[in-house]
Order: structure tokens, then C-alpha cells, then sequence
């Protein structure tokens, strides 16, 4: 899909785009290439990977619930083998994976209630011809809704009968001989299908919300007076940090590397304005300063791109350091970090070593002599351990590390924590 | 221009897909792109005697799938690729790829097309034929297959358009990456340094030169036109990486320029050059980050190598897995390692890719290298800054040092492989072994027609299989970037950079007036040229060639004496004139002294009856052949006589006569008693025909320097009977004579 004629570099948007006029296939490849590439990274992630399954559910074609999750199973651990520093896209795949397994459950109880439900109503209804009726029958009676009354999306506002319908066609015995069986399965898989992409839409929902939930905590966290180092403050942050502003007042230090080189205007520098304009103070800070600030910080801010179970923290590289400066002060660290980044496992050896990044930003390659001689290792990531962090600010509320594992059970079902290992793909 | 406004016409009316005829408007919005998957260049021989540079493993991946990504990543829809030499081999690649295939529905691509070309002999030839195709409807990317870059050009195809959109005439971009004024990598891997003349407000590229270390001018002469633009830059700090916007005006441009060949020297030296004929204006994006650089040579593959490894190029690093099926995974001590590497304990292995199936047995160490798939390295390996490539076997004990080797390439214990050294596919070097380290080996079990070489035994050991390869610097059939730059593609050919083998050369560009200057050039082009193996036996007898021939502009030499040659080849015609008028032109172009012009006359003149000596030319006598090539061509003779003795001086005339016997003792292949009688029937003819003098003859032969060593005698031996004739010469005889070989 060539966009306008200013851009043509792929983009997230561009991809979404195009899924209409895509493959199923030629969509994820798209997306695993882009990520591969870094044309997709962080937050954006998250999103990707949702719109993308949930055309594998639209588009793909399975015909009970086990195909459906081995077909999102493999497609989400491709994703996630393409991108192994972005966890947040296993995190999403392992919500969809619980999503479907909860309405597939969901309709199995739903069948034995339709069972006894039907046979209540057949036992009800005079049917003085059976024979006659079956073509007709799935049409008119409730019981059984056609496709297309389905397709409607009414689901919704569905009552208990309509519910009802939505049958696990292996164990059906609802309407007895008279209704045919592979009338059946399309009904069920539709209804599923919609449920299920129904699901991911709130997932999508809920990251595009995120952040504006966690900033509905700000005045709750900041209050009057307050000196806030804000490192490195990512989108999350900003929003946090605003909101803020406009209930209260108090003092931001922005802390960032040292841009040496003639950046065109100062970092942040639309933040500050926001800042400003709210009558917030903002004082900027290379992060080599930011040791001698924390005496007068009464609380540290960053934002996290992934929680691991044990509670330590994938973060931009430098906020370690701001992190544990801040501990060494007793002054509280507050994580920003909506739940979709909350990951059931332990960080890996990769991951507590960081992810490496193009020296460029330290070093640049027209330096003949330093590329020449050194070798640098840029960290674009940090494991932050849990026992620097005070307070993890989720969308659903600030948590403690004891009641992290709560939040995990909550979200995602033991069964698809390894998802990705379930495949035997090399 | 007006030439332009049809093409683009035509482009637009006559799609070649109707389907994608639509509207001139869609085609713009498909950005579309050319690579260049052939370079006709020979610097990567051995290896691509058998693959295609660009098929070539660079960190384990091949070339063109970083161009092709790179592309991919800038939204690129359409692609050509043209190839020449293993176009096969490409296209199976292309084909077999799940990624790249065209009818494949993940291809990035909406289409992938291959052009071949048959007869084309150089990348002008590709794009004449582009532009014939009608294919190309607006904007579209010129890339070669070996460009490895992740920078973003929609920052610069932006610039482009607003620039085209400003001014009709402007229509190519070039996309440079700066690397600073110190000493870089990648700019000394280049060998030859470009220089752009930019106007630094606008961009705009207002000269452009080349200059490499081994010329012997080391100025530039900058256009007076360019002055008049007040403002300007001369940078030498940038790597052309080989990305060019363009409008298919440009495509234009090279269809009425039919003698064009190199994108660079030709093209774009031509362009600006001409251009108030033209009116073209062409562009320059100086980049300052972003990684882009092309694998031209060995120099730059080992570079760029580094750089893939030091992640320069993030996102294509080994742990990307760009590739389908790859799966690097970074470790301690900054490698990158595939799933089933088999690394036993105490083995070190750092800042190093190391391919799927490979196994490195106990206390060996890999250092800064890349090794392929299914690799075999035995105990007590020592690797450093080396490449190896898929299922190579280095056995117990041997150590290699900064060398490529090929794939399947078996090294025996405890061998030593020195730095440069050049190792092509299937060679077997047997154990024990220590390659010589100057110059650096290049083995390769096929020669340069791809036969199969014998094996040299004394190389590789007993056991071993594959020879020595040679580079054969073969002016005529060169396909090289550099035909007449022969120097920088000698600095360019192997994996070091070192001036080292070079010094004679380097000297003389310091040293105006020296005899070595007259030296290393004939080393390199007059014994190499004519396939003189022995070169310190040329050298010995050359060395004493007058001093006045010294300050000889660089290649004037080469490209005379190619020139008189093709001419007194030429079937279809027998004048001479045209020959004569470029050679003119070449000496004024070069400011040749008499004595340059002396010794490349004798030497064509040497050659083309040498030839005649020879078999498959008829292997006609003497006689016959001499007569053959000094008659056969209206005015050759005359030629000779105004041009290459220069005068009517009895000096002079010796001079030349000096001048034919060494060349003739400088043609290889020919025994030293046919050589004398060719330079006595030289030497008759010449008489008979008025060139030379009975006292010029006699001069000559009274010169110490014409029997200054045994060859020299041995040649001037041959000819005590025409002198002794000439002594007692009687006219008419000759007169005679010279009826009888005119009616040949």
C-alpha cells in the first residue's frame, strides 16, 4: 500500500491500513518484518499485536476452539520470536489466548444450560409434525438463530436464550436429529468468532486507555509542594504528569542523557511548555547531575516497558540509576506501568543484560578514529530489580510488589504462559 | 530534454501492465526501484568465479538481502533488478526465497522483475536499456546489489520532489554519507576517494572528480564555472553509497551519452561538466547519521562486516534474524551465536557470528570473525578477523589470520594462514602448511576461465587441491570499474590495504623525475599487460631507460598503446588516421613527452607483430608479420615516422630502435631467436620504408645501452647481418624488396 506521496516508509498505521486488501499471511509478515526492522517498537507493539490477531480470528479459518488458539498460538509466537526485547506483545497474545478460552468455556456451560433449556422447550412446544418443519426451523426458532441474526452483532443485549444458541457443536443434543450438524458448527464458530474479536477490541481498548487511567491517579500520587524527577519521561509519563498539573503544583525535574549535539530545540521541550502553561515549574537535568538533585526529590517517576512476575522491571537504560539513587535516598520510586505490561514469567539472561543499540548515539560513525579503536556498547534497556521499586501505578490502581502475582493470575491463564514453547516450530 | 518529454510520455501511455496502468497520478505513488546486481568489476576473485558478488555471505547473509531489506524498509513497491554475469544464480535465489519471490504473498514487493541484457558490458549499458523499456514511471531508487544501509530516504525523496517540483531540471539526488575529516575505515577501504563539489546551501553538486593515492597528479582542477556560483564546498569526507534518486530524465540523459559506462566517473563527472549543454542540475544529500555503505571490494566487505557486528547498522544485525530460519541470539562477550552451535568448553569466542551446526572443539579461540553454517574447527584453533564460510573445516592446532575462506574450504592441522590470504571454495590446504604472507595467497581450485587449475602442490601442500590464483591484468578484456585507472583497482583487489608492495609507485609521487617512476608503471602495465610473468627480469632490463621518460602522466602509456593496437587489429578498416587522432589527443590530454609517445608506439607496433607470429594469427614469418604490421594500414608507416621516431635526427632514430628492441625483450612467450629476427625484419622494413636511417640504424647498433645485459645481446645479435648488409647497402636491392611485401 504506497500511502501519500510524502511517506513511504511502512508504518503501524499504513499496515493497519492495508489489512483489507491483504492476506492474512502478507499482514503478518508485514508486521514481523517491521518489527524485526525496529519500524515498530515500545508502545506501539502492544497495539500491532492486538489488531493483528484479531484478523487471524476474523480471517482465518478454524472450525472449532483448539484450531482457533493453535492458530493464534502460532502466529502470536512468531510475533513474539521476531521481536524477543518486546515482551508486551507475548503479554497480548496470552490475553487473547485467555479471552478465547474464557468464551469457549463460557459456551460450553452455556451448552449443558442448553441442553436442559431445550429439552425443557421441546418437551414445552406441541411439535405435532416434526418432520415437517426442519428446514425452516433454524430460521424461526429462537432457539436456534441463523448466521445472520448472529452476524448482526446484537450479542450484546443477547438473553439467556440467545446465549443459549452458541452451541459447541461436538456435544449439541439440543434440537435432536431434526437439525443438521454442519449448520451447526458455522453458527457456533461465527458467534465465537465475533465474541472473541469482540474481546480484543477491549484489550485494544483498554491500551489505548491506559494511560490516560494511570493519569487519572496523578493527584492521588503527587501532591503540593512535591520536587518530581521525572526520568526520561516517556508518553505514559507526560500525560501523568499533566494531568497533575492541572490539580496541583509542584516542581519537575526532567532528567535525560546529555545531548551534546546541536539537537534543534531542547529535549522535551513541548512538555515543558504544557508544563509551564499549567504554572508547573520545570527544571532540566543531564543524567550525570541527577545524583546531587535526589536530596530535594521527594519522588522518582519513570515508566516501565515490561514487569516481570518477580517484579523487576525492563526500562529505558538510565533509569536504573535514577532508580537506585532514589533508593539509597529512601525517597519513593513509582513506576508508571498499565497491566497489558505486566509479563507472567522471569526476565531471561538477554534481558538482565539489556538490549544493545547502534553506537551512533554515543559515538558517531564519522569519527574515524573512535570507530576504528572502540567498541561501544550502547544499552537502549535496564533491568531495574524489584527491591528498588516502591509503587507500581497500574490503570487499575496503585499496587504493591506483593500483590503483583494477583494481577498476573487475574489476567492470564497458566496455560498459555508458554505459549510459545507449545510449538515445537524451530 | 526535449528527448525527455517523449519518454515520459510513452512511459505513462503504454504501461507495460495494463493492470497497473491506471493514471499517471497512481504510477507516481508507487515508488519504484533498480538495483544494479552486477558491477563488471573483478575484485572479489577468486570468489565470484563461481557466485555473484552479491550472492556473497556477508556476516552469514548474502549481500542482497541487505539491499533488498533496505529497500523493503523504505516502502519500495517495485523492483528491477538487472543482472549479467550467474544471472541464474540470482534469480534461483530471488525464486527460492519465500521472502522475495514474486508470486510469494509476503513479498513486500508488489513486483519483482529481472532484466537481462545480453550484450551489455557495463552499467551504462543497463540503463540505456532501462530507459528503452518504458518502465519507470516518476521517481525511482538506483541502488547496487551490494548497498548495505538503514538509513530513511523519505527525508530525501521529500527534498528531491520539492526540488523537481521547483525546477524540471533537476533530477538526480545522490545520497552520501559523511565520514568526517580523520582517517576512517570505510573511507580508506575505498581506494578510490570521490570528490564532490557542493554547493552547501542548496546542495546542489557542482564538480565531481575522483583521485586515488597511486596518481601522479595530486591536484584537482576545479571548473572555472563553479566559481561563479559564489558559494561551495570540496568534500572528500563522503562515502558514495551508491543510492541515487532519480527522475527518468536521468535514464534520458545516459541514452544520449551512449558512451557512458560508470555511474559515478562517467556519469556524473560528465553530467555536471556539460551541463550548460544539458541544463541538468544534479543533487547531493549529505547524510551524518544513518549507516550506508556498499561492499565494492574486499576492503570494504571486511568493513562493513565489522560495522554489521558492532551494530553500525542496527536493525541488520545477526540477531535481527532478517533472514527466514535464522536464529542469532547475542551472548556474552558480544557474539552472536545460531541455535546448535556446539562451542565446548574452554573455547573463547568474541565479538564473532557463528552459524547454525558449526562445532568449535576445546581451547580454541574466534576473535572478531564470522563463521558459517556447519563449520568444523578443531582443537586449538586460533581465528582472528577472519571469514569463513558455510561448512569450511580448519582441523586441529592450525591458526588463520584477517583471511576469507571460501565454502567448503578444508584447512589441515596446524596450518598457518597469514593475513590477506584469499582461500575460494573447495580448496584444500593439506596440514603443515604455512602460506607465504607477502604478497597474501589467493587459492582457488578453478583459473580465470573457470577450468579447473592444477594443483600446485608446492602452495598447498601434498594432498591439498587448488593453485595460486592471478589476478591476469588484461587490458583488453578488463571489465574493470578503473580500465584506465589500473592502479587503484591493484590497491583495491585484496583484503589489506597496504601501499607496502606499492612503494615504487608511491615514490614517484613524490619524486617527479626519478627512473622508477618508468619502473613500477611497466611492471604493472607494459610486462602485465603482455603477460610478462618475470617481473623483476623486466625490471633489470628497463631500469636504464632515459630519465627524460619520467615524467610521464600516469595510464597515458596503457591507454596509447590499447589504442594503437585495437587499431592495427581492426578488420574492417584500414585507416589509421582515427588512431592517430586519438593518439594525439591522448598526449595532449596527458602532456606525454616525446619519449613516452616513443615507447608506446614501438611497444603497440612490438605487439601487433608478435601477435602475427602466433598461431591462431596465421604464424606468419619475420618478415611478413613485420611487414603486416607496419603496412597493412594506410599511413601507419607515416605515422611511425612523424610520431614515433619524432624527427629526422640520427638520435632520434636510435632512440626508437632502442625503444623496439625492448619491448621486444619484454614480450613473453616469444623465444629469444624468433624475437631477434622480428626486430631484424622491424628494423628492414623500417629502413626500406624511409622511417629509419641507415646512420639511425648504425646508431643504434653502436649504443652501449642497446647490449647492456645478455637478452639485449641476444637480441641485437640477430640483427648483425642487416647492419653488416646496411653497411655495404646498395639501394635498389631494398627498393626492390620493398615492391615484393607491398604486394602482400
Amino acid at each position: 500500500m504506497a500511502p501519500s506521496q510524502a511517506a513511504h516508509v511502512p508504518t503501524l498505521d499504513n499496515l493497519i491500513k492495508s489489512f483489507n486488501n491483504q492476506t492474512l499471511e502478507a499482514s503478518i509478515e508485514s508486521l514481523i518484518f517491521l518489527l524485526k526492522r525496529r519500524q515498530v517498537k515500545g508502545d506501539e507493539c502492544a497495539k500491532a499485536t492486538a489488531h493483528i490477531l484479531r484478523q487471524v480470528v476474523a480471517k482465518s479459518k478454524w472450525n472449532d476452539v483448539d484450531q482457533l488458539l493453535s492458530r493464534v498460538q502460532s502466529a502470536g509466537s512468531r510475533l513474539a520470536r521476531a521481536a524477543p526485547i518486546e515482551p508486551v506483545i507475548g503479554n497480548v497474545v496470552r490475553r487473547v489466548l485467555g479471552l478465547i478460552r474464557d468464551e469457549a468455556t463460557e459456551d460450553r456451560n452455556a451448552d449443558d444450560l442448553a441442553s436442559e433449556a431445550a429439552s425443557d422447550i421441546q418437551s414445552l412446544t406441541p411439535s405435532t409434525n416434526p418432520n415437517a418443519h426442519p428446514p425452516q426451523r433454524p430460521a424461526h426458532v429462537p432457539v436456534r438463530p441463523s448466521p445472520s441474526v448472529i452476524s448482526t452483532g446484537l450479542q450484546v443485549s443477547k438473553s439467556m436464550f440467545n446465549l443459549l444458541s452458541v452451541a459447541n457443536p461436538g456435544d449439541s443434543p439440543i434440537t435432536g436429529a431434526s437439525t443438521p450438524m454442519s449448520q451447526a458448527q458455522p453458527a457456533s464458530v461465527h458467534a465465537l468468532r465475533s465474541e472473541v474479536m469482540d474481546g480484543i477490541e477491549e484489550i485494544l481498548d483498554e491500551i489505548n486507555q491506559a494511560d490516560d487511567q494511570i493519569a487519572g491517579f496523578s493527584d492521588i500520587q503527587i501532591h503540593p509542594g512535591d520536587y518530581v524527577l521525572a526520568y526520561q519521561p516517556s508518553r505514559t509519563v507526560e500525560r501523568f504528569l499533566i494531568k497533575a498539573a492541572s490539580k496541583r503544583r509542584f516542581t519537575v525535574i526532567i532528567a535525560s542523557h546529555a545531548f551534546s549535539d546541536g539537537a534543534s530545540e531542547p529535549p522535551y521541550a513541548m512538555l515543558r511548555k504544557k508544563l509551564n502553561a499549567a504554572g508547573v515549574n520545570t527544571i532540566n537535568l543531564a543524567s550525570n547531575g541527577l545524583m546531587a538533585y535526589i536530596p530535594r526529590v521527594n519522588k522518582v517517576i519513570f515508566s516501565a516497558k515490561a514487569v516481570y512476575q518477580n517484579g523487576g522491571l525492563l526500562v529505558d537504560s538510565g533509569s536504573c540509576i535514577a532508580a537506585q539513587a532514589a533508593h539509597e535516598y529512601l525517597k519513593p520510586v513509582i513506576v508508571l506501568c498499565p497491566v497489558y505490561k505486566f509479563c507472567p514469567e522471569d526476565p531471561s539472561d538477554e534481558v538482565s543484560r539489556g538490549e544493545l543499540g547502534n553506537p551512533s548515539s554515543y559515538v558517531s560513525y564519522a569519527n574515524g578514529p573512535a570507530v576504528d579503536a572502540l567498541e561501544v556498547e550502547n544499552t537502549v534497556t535496564d533491568y531495574i530489580p524489584p527491591e528498588l521499586i516502591d509503587v507500581y501505578l497500574t490503570n487499575l490502581g496503585p499496587q504493591t510488589r506483593h500483590h503483583l502475582a494477583s494481577i498476573l493470575a487475574d489476567h492470564y491463564k497458566t496455560e498459555d504462559i508458554g505459549f510459545s514453547l507449545q510449538l515445537g516450530e524451530p | 530534454m526535449s528527448k525527455q518529454g517523449g519518454k515520459g510520455g510513452a512511459a505513462a501511455g503504454k504501461a507495460k501492465k495494463p493492470a497497473k496502468a491506471g493514471t499517471d497520478e497512481k504510477r507516481e505513488d508507487v515508488l519504484q526501484a533498480v538495483i544494479l546486481a552486477d558491477s563488471f568489476q573483478d575484485r572479489f576473485k577468486p570468489f565470484t568465479l563461481e557466485t555473484p558478488r552479491c550472492l556473497l555471505p556477508l556476516v552469514n547473509v548474502p549481500v542482497i538481502e541487505y539491499t533488498l531489506e533496505f529497500l523493503a524498509s523504505n516502502g519500495v513497491q517495485e523492483v528491477f533488478i538487472y543482472c549479467g554475469t550467474h544471472s541464474e544464480n540470482i534469480e534461483n535465489y530471488i525464486h527460492e526465497s519465500s521472502r522475495w519471490n514474486p508470486g510469494s504473498v509476503i513479498s513486500p514487493f508488489s513486483s519483482l522483475e529481472f532484466i537481462r541484457v545480453s550484450d551489455a558490458n557495463s552499467i551504462g549499458d543497463f540503463l540505456r536499456d532501462l530507459d528503452k523499456r518504458s518502465i519507470i514511471g516518476g521517481d525511482f531508487i538506483l541502488v547496487h546489489g551490494d548497498v548495505v544501509s538503514n538509513i530513511q530516504l523519505d527525508a530525501a525523496l521529500a527534498k528531491h520532489r520539492a526540488r523537481r517540483e521547483a525546477n524540471r531540471d533537476a533530477c538526480m539526488t545522490v545520497v552520501l554519507r559523511s565520514v568526517g575529516e580523520q582517517p576512517h575505515r570505510a573511507a580508506k577501504a575505498r581506494g578510490i576517494t570521490p570528490v564532490f563539489v557542493v554547493d552547501p546551501t542548496t546542495g546542489r553538486c557542482l564538480q565531481y572528480e575522483e583521485t586515488h593515492p597511486l596518481q601522479s597528479g595530486r591536484y584537482l582542477n576545479l571548473d572555472p564555472a563553479v566559481f561563479s556560483h559564489g558559494q561551495f564546498e570540496v568534500r572528500t569526507d563522503l562515502v558514495d553509497c551508491g543510492i541515487d534518486i532519480c527522475t527518468p530524465d536521468v535514464l534520458a540523459l545516459w541514452s544520449e551519452s551512449f558512451d557512458y559506462e560508470l555511474p559515478r566517473k562517467n556519469f556524473l563527472h560528465g553530467v555536471l561538466k556539460d551541463w550548460e549543454l544539458n541544463g541538468k542540475m544534479l543533487y547531493a544529500e549529505v547524510l551524518d547519521d544513518g549507516y550506508a555503505a556498499r561492499a565494492t571490494n574486499l576492503q570494504m566487505y571486511d568493513c562493513i562486516s565489522r560495522d554489521v557486528l558492532e551494530r553500525w547498522t542496527l536493525p541488520f544485525v545477526p540477531d535481527s534474524n532478517l533472514i527466514h530460519g535464522q536464529t542469532y541470539r547475542r551472548i556474552k562477550g558480544g557474539s552472536y551465536v545460531e541455535d546448535h552451535v556446539v562451542a565446548e568448553r574452554g573455547t573463547k569466542v568474541t565479538q564473532s557470528a557463528v552459524g547454525r551446526g558449526t562445532t568449535i572443539k576445546t581451547g580454541s579461540t574466534v576473535w572478531g570473525s564470522t563463521i558459517g553454517r556447519r563449520c568444523k574447527i578443531g582443537k586449538n584453533v586460533k581465528i582472528e578477523n577472519s571469514y569463513i564460510w558455510d561448512d569450511a573445516v580448519i582441523e586441529d592446532g592450525a591458526s588463520v589470520v584477517h583471511s576469507i575462506l571460501g565454502g567448503s574450504v578444508v584447512i589441515g592441522a596446524d596450518c598457518h594462514i597469514p593475513e590477506g590470504t584469499l582461500i575460494s571454495y573447495h580448496a584444500h590446504i593439506a596440514s603443515g602448511v604455512q602460506l607465504p604472507s607477502k604478497p597474501p595467497a589467493r587459492i582457488s581450485v578453478l583459473s580465470d576461465n573457470k577450468q579447473l587449475a592444477d594443483t600446485d602442490v608446492s602452495l598447498v601442500g601434498k594432498g591439498g587441491k587448488g593453485a595460486s590464483y592471478t589476478v591476469i591484468a588484461d587490458d583488453e578484456d578488463s571489465d574493470d570499474e578503473d580500465g584506465a585507472d589500473r592502479d587503484p583497482a591493484v590497491l583495491q583487489s585484496s583484503l589489506l590495504y597496504s601501499l607496502e608492495g606499492l612503494n615504487l609507485s608511491t615514490s614517484s609521487i613524490s619524486t617527479l623525475a626519478s627512473d622508477d617512476e618508468y619502473d613500477s608503471d611497466d611492471d604493472i602495465s607494459l610486462a602485465g599487460s603482455l603477460h610478462a610473468g618475470d617481473f623483476g627480469h623486466a625490471r633489470d632490463r628497463l631500469s636504464s631507460f632515459a630519465s627524460d621518460d619520467a615524467a610521464k602522466p600516469d595510464g597515458f602509456h596503457n591507454d596509447a598503446v590499447h589504442g594503437l593496437v585495437d587499431a592495427l587489429r581492426a578488420d574492417d578498416s584500414d585507416d589509421f588516421d582515427g588512431a592517430k587522432l586519438e593518439f594525439m589527443g591522448l598526449r595532449l590530454a596527458n602532456n606525454a613527452s616525446d619519449g613516452a609517445m616513443r615507447r608506446a608506439i614501438a611497444v603497440a607496433f612490438v605487439r601487433r607483430a608478435a601477435e602475427l607470429l602466433a598461431p591462431e594469427h596465421g604464424a606468419l614469418e619475420p618478415t611478413k608479420a613485420a611487414a603486416e604490421a607496419l603496412t597493412a594500414k594506410k599511413g601507419a608507416a607515416k605515422f611511425v615516422k612523424e610520431v614515433g621516431v619524432g624527427g629526422e635526427g640520427v638520435p632520434q632514430q636510435a632512440e626508437f630502435a632502442l625503444a623496439l628492441q625492448r619491448a621486444l625483450g619484454a614480450v613473453k612467450g616469444l623465444e629469444p631467436a624468433r624475437a631477434g629476427a622480428l626486430l631484424a625484419a622491424l628494423l628492414q622494413q623500417l629502413y626500406s620504408l624511409d622511417v629509419l636511417e641507415e646512420e639511425g640504424i648504425l646508431a643504434w647498433w653502436a649504443d652501449k645501452r642497446a647490449a647492456e645485459n645478455e637478452d639485449m645481446d641476444a637480441l641485437r645479435e640477430k640483427c648483425r647481418v642487416l647492419v653488416e648488409w646496411l653497411e655495404n647497402a646498395d639501394e635498389e636491392e631494398s627498393s626492390e624488396e620493398e615492391d615484393d611485401d607491398d604486394e602482400d
